[in-house]
């Protein structure tokens, strides 16, 4: 990965972070039916969110029409390409992290009921909510 | 809204979105079928160089046919699956064993035809261009897996 693994606060919300993350996974455009079942969202929801990512210049829309169905199309553009990478390393390097300490706790402090996942509790970013 | 900090779980999420889009880009049976089709008509271009009057070359015919059923079945398969893709040559990394094989196959197939065809061999040249388009069609869905693959693994973002 070449991007600087860095948060950007426009995608940090977990909604547009799917959606980011779904239109950086490597297809060219994505139709919005396909983008929201992938994501699990509503069609109100990713209209909101898009309008976000669009306003920012992350994403791209086209929008178009089969006979007399509407059909809207996304994809991110160079600048959201480049946050999008740049905060999915980060996130990365936060999980690595987090797994690092953990695994250091357990060899320090093996606990008696250890087999259990342990709570993942991250540190809140941003001042988001 | 919720955040990526506080439900740690973000980047497994993306991965099983990731798997859902992906699962999308299963080839339908008409897709393959219209490959297979167009694999056909490059196949038949040394039995048309053979058989056609001299001086008419079956090339402009093949691409005529090829070149709208081409853009009609990737219009199709955006439609129907909701992905463009794009158009992937070989130097996309994951498709290029695909990619290569599909050359490969092509290229042998239509020597070995125009060879088999010139000592009028026809059953048999008949014979290696339905093997060969049927290998076609296997390269294909190999490339379709791999680009499955990629986009699960989030392209160059994972």
């Amino acid at each position: 990965m070449t991007a600087k693994a860095r948060p950007d606060p426009l995608i940090h919300p977990i909604t547009r972070l799917s959606i980011c993350g779904l239109l950086a996974a490597g297809a060219d455009w994505v139709e919005f039916a396909a983008l929201r079942d992938a994501a699990g969202i509503s069609d109100s929801v990713l209209s909101k969110q898009s309008r976000v990512l669009e306003d920012a210049g992350y994403v791209e829309v086209r929008k178009g029409a089969i006979g007399r169905r509407p059909r809207t199309w996304f994809r991110l553009t160079a600048e959201g390409r480049q946050a999008v990478q740049g905060h999915l390393a980060w996130l990365a390097q936060l999980e690595e992290a987090f797994s690092a300490s953990t695994r250091d706790a357990r060899q320090a402090r093996p606990l008696p009921g250890d087999r259990d996942q342990p709570r993942r509790v991250l540190p809140p970013l941003l001042g988001s909510t | 809204m919720r955040d990526a900090a506080t439900d740690p779980s973000a980047l497994e999420r993306l991965r099983v979105q990731r798997g859902r889009l992906a699962d999308r880009l299963r080839p339908r049976w008409w897709y393959l079928a219209g490959i297979a089709f167009l694999w056909a008509l490059v196949f038949a271009a040394p039995f048309g160089s053979r058989y056609l009057p001299r001086g008419v070359s079956p090339f402009p015919l093949i691409l005529a046919i090829a070149l709208p059923v081409a853009c009609l079945l990737y219009w199709g398969q955006a439609r129907a699956t909701g992905i463009k893709m794009g158009f992937r040559n070989l130097s996309y990394r994951p498709g290029r064993p695909a990619g290569i094989a599909m050359l490969v196959v092509s290229i042998a197939a239509n020597g070995t035809e125009t060879s088999l065809i010139r000592r009028d061999l026809l059953a048999a040249a008949i014979v290696v261009a339905v093997l060969a388009v049927a290998a076609e069609v296997a390269a294909q869905q190999a490339l379709l897996r791999a680009i499955r693959q990629d986009l699960r693994a989030g392209g160059g973002t994972a």
